[in-house]
């Protein structure tokens, strides 16, 4: 697994954790992968979400986890 | 062409809108209230004659050439002194009058050289014009009295020369040195007629206390303080208007010609973002435009193990497109892209961003934004609705209390920071967070009322405790978050905030700042006035830089600090176009006037005028290009006008990603470190070679004017259009200005704008539109631009890059008033006299520990990499922090920053590494051989 | 009870042997045994007399004077504690002629009381001012100002009253009383007499001013030249504060004032009010172009009321006696008294007050005495340096700010300096633009360079050269500096100048009169 990518699973947590920190539970995972969606290139989902597929994002928080599976 | 002169009315515009009238030499004249009689007399043609003043500086009364008689009124009252009265009967030209001047103008002669036709400022010297305007014809106290007619002249300063012999002693020089610029550099030494200007205590110019700002060359009536090149070259004779292409202040500056050699860059009085100030780069720091290294022709080569080959533009550009087209069709169309650049205009930024989605066919491109503003523009539109700052400059003379956090205004934006001080040496308060003591916190005559020195890497916990003061101490502005804010956002927020855990107390352990001060500074911004925040790169270049924007917001949205002068959230950026890059759809994700690439409807509008399908997906970032690079995705890269091997963080990285790639394109004026990794080398133009607009941090947009044919041939933008063609898209512009009516009519917030509005109003601030049709210059004033004012719930998150054993030090790092950026132009200028090196800052109790004495080398480590640099010790720094500059290439203190970056925009965590200082001895290895690396990478092949 | 001896601590005391007539005095005293206790006072303001010692006896103080150290023993020998007979026993001072004609109202306890005494001040009439001033409200304080006629005493003679009215109708958050005491004319010494013998009389008087104005903090400016007045002037300052006279309650009243002490460096046109400002600022001592005034904007921007010592030390006499017996003294224009320094060849030198009116004649050949080398008077510069020069013809002129202006000089700060017939005019002319070019700020150009233009002019003329040509030149200067300078530094320098040459045409060249070369 190349430190690039492992970058995608440090960024999407990082989302994760601002829209946890506001407040609604049900709504940090969708306004991450809303995030993601608005700012991510298609190809960086596509990579962190075949590193998911693989198993190689452990790393990954639930709430990021739970957005990119909204991005599949 | 011929050149521009100001009419000098001798003293300051009055504000007062009530009027006065008075007559004047048997003229009625009606001006405001408060108004100098000179003043008057100037507004109705008439020119009292004067020697010490001028309108940039409050009356001084010194010279005495300007005396009047008033009816009614004993004496000969000086009338730049003299405020006008209702129904005053003025005389300025009198028998008694005409003998009195020709007396003053008897004494000047008489200590002053007859060299007037040798004089460099012959026919630029109102000594001159005034000893011609009052008749003069002997001095009948001869030459042979006391005289300073062998005093000696100081040239120390590369760019003026101070010739004492010259010197009439009218102050101005210094009244500009304290009232316009801040610095209290000059002042008057000995007295009577010995007195005489002069740099601190007789010091000389270079090593005194003077930034060289060129306010004193600029106010000096005489010979006695002339630019350098005035003296070699001679007198400029004809001159345009252009906008200083360094900062985000967007200075107006004449540029004063000689055919087509610059003989000075001289500020104008009704530049709306300077009004007649500048500093020493845009004044003086132009030479770099016609410096030797400066590339003039295209050049191309295979490998960059090779030396270039210098090739036609027709070569260059068929090459670089054929290479384009070549990785596309091998990688696929999302493996090139592009960067446009903050330091090239707004029409070429617009192109090249244009040139990328039309004629790549991507979204590929991004700007040098992404690693300074980025969090800016995201934290802003979330906030307000703009991703702009709220204010123009003109506001902080409303201001009653000034919050400056992570910006250094006296040596990155010196231009405004003379502004600020003017304003609080008038009594406006101040709070400076930062983990540095800055020169604002203290310097002459200004001193913050607090500083938090906060660690570095802990502004959200501050600002959270800054907000819990202002909430739980009932401080909020309640009347005006109910009419002007979405109140259940804020209810949330404030339940946030007033949390224990954000309290000032909870929080000293994190900012190392005492509660009480924070709760002092606290208090003083919520209830002392007006309130404006300023800030810079220290707060966004964070992994929470946008966290912090927002939390910036916030607090201006309850204290009700958004929506009239003196107040406001001002983002203070860093280069001349930064705002204009980013409002020209720089980024990967939204089109110009910030409209995301996903909304089908501004899609559209340009797919249908530019004729192409627009791909509705967010492009990849720099960071991400890099990252696609390294994995083999990504090939190809126009770069225009940036230097992202020395100015982006975690310089091995930058320089694998580099690597990767089969075709990097630089267009640059110089072959710069990222010119090393480079395949195709395209000659760039200065600001003074093409026409344009910069748009600068007040978010007005300000012509920049061509004064000189381009050296390598091309204006940047059509080195750009010739790109597009050659790749089988058509662009045919003949003059920026019709990139202006493109970016017109597909951007509503610049509707308005067109080269004839902006001839005819000097400058616009957008939106300009229908309903602005004279642009705004304050923003979210009945309401905000996305209707109710947004509060976001900012928790402290602290970053990853932690101090360990290993790296027990937080590097942060800033810039210096005398360098820019990563220095190309100004290492390439005599700017290099004040800093000639990068310099780790690090506190006496470090130094010790570590046994550093100031002037040593030391090495400077991170997880990232190291490097060397000399050290100097000094109690600007906290103990723990350490502190350098990033503009020479042989220290490349990015080296040593990491890749950690902002959650929301990949901004570099630039202000926060982690780092261990050691004595040293000298460069580290790999400085010694990227020297030679570098020269090697720069052989150009002879041509045949 | 022990007796007391009172032997000046005042400066021009100290310098010709006080302290050691002090010590000398106190040691043979207690060779025989005598309780006393030695008082230092003030000065009276008779210099001659000096060191002038008076002893408490039944009969009241008896003054002997000049005591030199080495009379001492003689003295005390012969009965001085008792005051016996002896060469230098001059019985009551208050007797003496000199101190007998004048009317002292603002130095009415100078040299009597121990200047750091509060009781002594009180039992002397002290503080009825301040105690006066707080039943009233400000305004009326400022409107008795106004009706004693006072007027600046530091020469330039405006209406102390409109002055403070102007800054108590001021609004601003932080007002302030400066008192000038940057007393550098030649010849006079008033400022520092007052200083060192009765600093709470000025102290009072500033508390008054800054009550009448709302302001409440005062500035002393001292030149560095009284080192004793500055001493004297902070602890009475200490004690001032620790009796109630200054702080958070004033006289007992929730009027808060205080004061602070500020040394000057030395500069002659610090005395111009608009410099002394800039300088108590901490920057160059430089004339400011007015307006703005003071009154509006001085001192750190504010309102502030900037009088001389003199004017401030009228007020407490005025607000405890009411306005009316300060201004039944004086004649025309110019109310109350006079504080005149006689100085220069004169026999009796030393402080005279009295009220506006007294001849010039008077007080140089009658209460002065004549010159002190006993030589004829030829000259008297009135004012200072910047005083015009009178010669015998005018010494019918009375002391009155008007009727000097209308002879083409001034009163300034009541300074009086005699010259004999040895003086040589054209010297005094030269002298009087040396001192404009040695003391001139350099701030505008009429006193900057004509000031040294001048001096070189008048060499030419002394050597003869070109005389009526440069006569010219220097009446033209002369306007110049006159009608162009800023302040009255270039502006009076050719007062002295032009009175020189007007009246003594005959030390600028043999036949060439004014009139000639023209």
């Amino acid at each position: 697994m190349s430190q690039t990518r492992e970058t995608l699973i440090t960024m999407a947590n990082q989302i994760a954790t601002f829209f946890q920190s506001q407040g609604a539970p049900d709504l940090a995972a969708r306004d991450t992968a809303q995030h993601i969606k608005d700012f991510w290139a298609p190809r960086m989902r596509r990579d962190l979400l075949d590193m998911i597929a693989a198993g190689e994002a452990q790393r990954l928080s639930p709430i990021a986890s739970d957005a990119m599976h909204r991005l599949k | 062409m011929s050149l521009i002169t100001e009419k000098d009315f001798g003293t300051p515009a009055s504000v007062a809108t009530e009027t006065v009238t008075l007559t004047i030499d048997g003229q009625a004249v009606t001006v405001p209230a408060g108004a100098s009689i000179m003043r008057a007399a100037g507004q109705m043609g008439t020119q009292i004659p004067k020697l010490c003043a001028t309108d940039m500086l409050d009356a001084f009364g010194s010279c005495r050439l300007c005396l009047v008689e008033i009816e009614g009124r004993a004496g000969t009252p000086a009338s730049c002194t003299t405020p006008v009265a209702n129904g005053m009967v003025v005389a300025t030209q009198t028998p008694k009058l005409a003998k009195l001047r020709k007396g003053v103008m008897e004494l000047y002669i008489s200590d002053h050289p007859l060299d007037c036709l040798t004089c460099a400022a012959n026919g630029d010297c109102e000594l001159q014009d005034m000893a011609g305007a009052v008749g003069l014809r002997e001095v009948r106290y001869g030459y042979q009295g006391h005289n300073h007619l062998n005093a000696a002249t100081d040239a120390s300063n590369p760019y003026f020369t101070y010739d004492p012999a010259k010197c009439i002693v009218c102050s101005r020089c210094v009244r500009a040195c304290e009232d316009v610029q801040g610095t209290f550099a000059l002042t008057i030494a000995g007295r009577g007629f010995g007195s005489r200007v002069s740099p601190g205590q007789s010091e000389l110019f270079l090593g005194s206390e003077c930034v060289s700002c060129g306010a004193c060359v600029q106010a000096c009536p005489t010979a006695t303080l002339t630019e350098t090149k005035v003296i070699e070259i001679g007198q400029p004779e004809h001159s345009a208007i252009t906008t200083c292409a360094y900062c985000g202040v967007g200075c107006t500056f004449k540029a004063e010609m000689r055919g087509e050699e610059l003989v000075r860059m001289v500020p104008y009085k009704d530049g709306k973002a300077n009004r007649g100030h500048s500093c020493v780069k845009g004044r003086f720091a132009w030479g770099y435009a016609t410096h030797r290294e400066r590339v003039l022709e295209p050049m191309i080569r295979a490998s960059t193990d090779d030396p270039w080959t210098v090739v036609s533009w027709d070569e260059a550009i068929s090459h670089t497109a054929s290479e384009f087209r070549r990785i596309q069709a091998k990688y696929g169309k999302d493996s090139v892209g592009g960067i446009t650049s903050s330091r090239c205009t707004n029409e070429e930024t617009f192109l090249v961003q244009k040139l990328i989605r039309a004629a790549f066919h991507n979204n590929n491109v991004d700007t040098c934004a992404r690693v300074c503003h980025s969090p800016t523009g995201y934290g802003l539109k979330t906030t307000f609705g703009a991703s702009a700052g709220t204010q123009d400059f003109d506001s902080v003379e409303h201001c009653d209390v000034m919050l400056v956090m992570g910006a250094n205004p006296t040596d990155a934006h010196p231009v405004f920071a003379s502004r600020m001080k003017k304003r609080l040496r008038q009594g406006a308060k101040l709070i400076v967070i930062d983990p540095r003591r800055i020169d604002l916190v203290r310097s002459a005559h200004i001193r913050a009322d607090h500083h938090l020195a906060l660690k570095p890497g802990t502004n959200v916990a501050m600002l959270d405790a800054i907000a819990h003061v202002i909430v739980t101490e009932g401080l909020v502005n309640e009347t005006y978050v109910r009419e002007r804010c979405d109140l259940e956002d804020f209810q949330h927020w404030a339940a946030f905030v007033a949390r224990p855990e954000n309290s000032p107390e909870a929080l000293e352990a994190v900012t190392g700042v005492a509660a009480q001060s924070v709760r002092a500074a606290a208090r003083l911004y919520a209830t002392g006035g007006n309130a404006a925040i300023y800030y810079g790169l220290g707060v966004t270049e964070h992994s929470q830089g946008s966290t912090t924007v927002m939390a910036i917001a916030n607090l201006a949205m309850a204290t009700g600090n958004i929506g009239r002068p003196g107040v406001g959230v001002n983002p203070l950026r860093g280069q001349n176009n930064v705002q204009g890059a980013c409002d020209m759809g720089s980024f990967p994700h939204e089109l110009s006037g910030y409209r995301h690439i996903s909304d089908e409807g501004a899609r559209n509008l340009f797919g249908a005028d530019w004729g192409v399908t627009l791909d509705a997906d967010p492009g990849l970032r720099i960071p991400n290009m890099l990252d696609a690079a390294i994995e083999g995705e990504f090939k190809g890269i126009y770069i225009q006008g940036e230097d992202i091997l020395q100015s982006d963080p975690n310089t091995k990285h930058v320089a694998a990603g580099l690597a990767a790639m089969e075709c990097v394109v630089v267009q640059d004026l110089f072959l710069n470190e990222t010119a090393n990794l480079a395949h195709v080398f395209l000659p760039g133009s200065t600001f003074l070679e093409k026409d344009g607009t910069f748009t600068n941090a007040e978010r007005r947009i300000q012509r920049v004017r061509r004064v000189m044919s381009p050296r390598n041939g091309y204006a940047d933008w059509e080195v750009t259009q010739m790109l597009a063609r050659a790749l089988g898209y058509p662009m045919d512009y003949q003059h920026p200005s019709q990139i202006m009516d493109e970016i017109a009519r597909l951007t509503p917030s610049f509707a308005g704008v067109s080269y004839d509005r902006l001839d005819a109003l000097g400058s616009i601030q957008w939106p300009c539109n229908e309903t602005a049709p004279e642009g705004t210059p304050l923003m979210h004033m009945e309401r905000f631009v996305r209707g109710l004012g947004r509060f976001v719930v900012t928790e402290y998150v602290p970053t990853d890059e932690k101090v360990g054993p290993r790296f027990p030090l937080l590097l942060t790092t800033g810039r210096i008033l005398s360098q820019y950026n990563v220095g190309a132009q100004t290492r390439r200028t005599e700017n290099a006299a004040w800093h000639e090196e990068d310099l780790l800052e690090i506190h006496p109790h470090d130094a010790e520990e570590r046994g550093v004495k100031s002037g040593d080398w030391v090495k400077l480590a991170s997880r990232a990499g190291e490097t060397a640099l000399r050290a100097k010790i000094t109690d600007r720094v906290a103990p723990g922090v350490v502190y350098t500059t990033f503009h020479h290439p042989l220290t490349q203190a990015n080296v040593i920053t990491t890749d950690f970056s902002d959650w929301a925009t990949n901004c570099p965590e630039y202000k926060v590494t982690a780092v261990q200082v050691s004595r040293g001895n000298g460069p580290v290895d790999w400085q010694i051989s990227y020297a030679e690396k570098a020269s090697r990478s720069r052989r150009i092949e002879a041509t045949s | 009870m022990s007796q007391r001896v009172y032997i000046p601590c005042d400066m021009a005391a100290v310098a010709v042997g006080a302290d050691q007539v002090a010590s000398a005095i106190t040691l043979a005293a207690h060779g025989l045994g005598r309780d006393i206790e030695i008082v230092r006072n003030g000065s009276r303001g008779a210099f001659e007399l000096e060191t002038l010692v008076e002893v408490d006896t039944p009969q009241g103080r008896i003054g002997y004077g000049p005591v030199d150290p080495s009379d001492v023993a003689g003295l005390v020998a012969a009965g001085l504690l008792d005051g016996a007979e002896h060469r230098l026993r001059l019985g009551s001072p208050d007797a003496l002629p000199f101190f007998r004609r004048q009317t002292r109202l603002t130095f009415a306890r100078a040299g009597l009381i121990d200047p750091l005494s509060l009781a002594d001040y009180r039992a002397h009439g002290g503080l009825a001012g301040i105690e006066a001033a707080t039943t009233l409200t400000p305004t009326q304080v400022v409107d008795l100002i106004k009706q004693s006629g006072l007027r600046g005493r530091g020469g330039a003679g405006f209406p102390t009253g409109l002055k403070w009215d102007t800054v108590a109708k001021a609004a601003a958050p932080q007002k302030y009383v400066v008192c000038n005491a940057d007393e550098g004319d030649s010849g006079t010494f008033a400022d520092r007499l007052l200083m060192e013998a009765d600093p709470f009389t000025l102290i009072e008087g500033m508390a008054i001013c800054g009550y009448a104005v709302g302001a409440s903090l005062g500035f002393i400016y001292v030149r560095s030249e009284y080192p004793f007045a500055i001493r004297m002037l902070n602890r009475a300052l200490e004690i001032a504060r620790s009796g109630g006279l200054l702080g958070a309650s004033v006289a007992g009243t929730r009027f808060a004032f205080d004061i602070e002490v500020r040394v000057g460096a030395g500069a002659y046109v610090c005395g111009e009010e608009t410099a002394l400002l800039e300088s108590l600022e901490g920057k160059r001592g430089q004339v400011r172009a007015k307006p703005p005034l003071p009154a509006h904007k001085g001192l750190f921007g504010q309102p502030t009321v900037i009088n001389n010592v003199l004017s401030l030390a009228a007020a407490p006499y005025i607000l405890a006696n009411g306005a009316d017996a300060y201004r039944d003294f004086g004649v025309g224009r110019s109310r109350g008294t006079m504080p005149i320094q006689l100085a220069g060849d004169i026999a009796n030198g030393g402080l005279f007050e009295t009220p506006f009116g007294v001849t010039l004649g008077d007080l140089v050949d009658d209460i002065g005495g004549g010159t002190l080398s006993g030589r004829a008077v030829r000259a008297v510069q009135v004012g200072g340096p910047l005083g015009a020069y009178f010669p015998r013809e005018l010494f019918d002129t009375p002391f009155d700010y008007e009727a000097f202006t209308e002879r083409g000089g001034l009163i300034g700060h009541g300074g009086v300096v005699v010259f004999n017939d040895r003086v040589d005019m054209a010297r005094q002319a030269r002298f009087a633009m040396e001192f404009c070019a040695i003391e001139s700020c350099g701030k505008c150009t009429p006193c900057r360079i004509g000031s040294t233009r001048g001096v070189e002019t008048l060499d030419r003329i002394i050597a003869g050269q070109d005389r009526a040509a440069n006569l010219a030149v220097l009446e033209d200067l002369c306007e110049t500096m006159k009608f162009g300078s800023l302040c009255a530094l270039g502006g009076f320098t050719p007062y002295p100048v032009m009175s020189a040459l007007t009246h003594f045409p005959e030390d600028f060249g043999a036949q060439a009169s004014i009139k000639a070369a023209e």
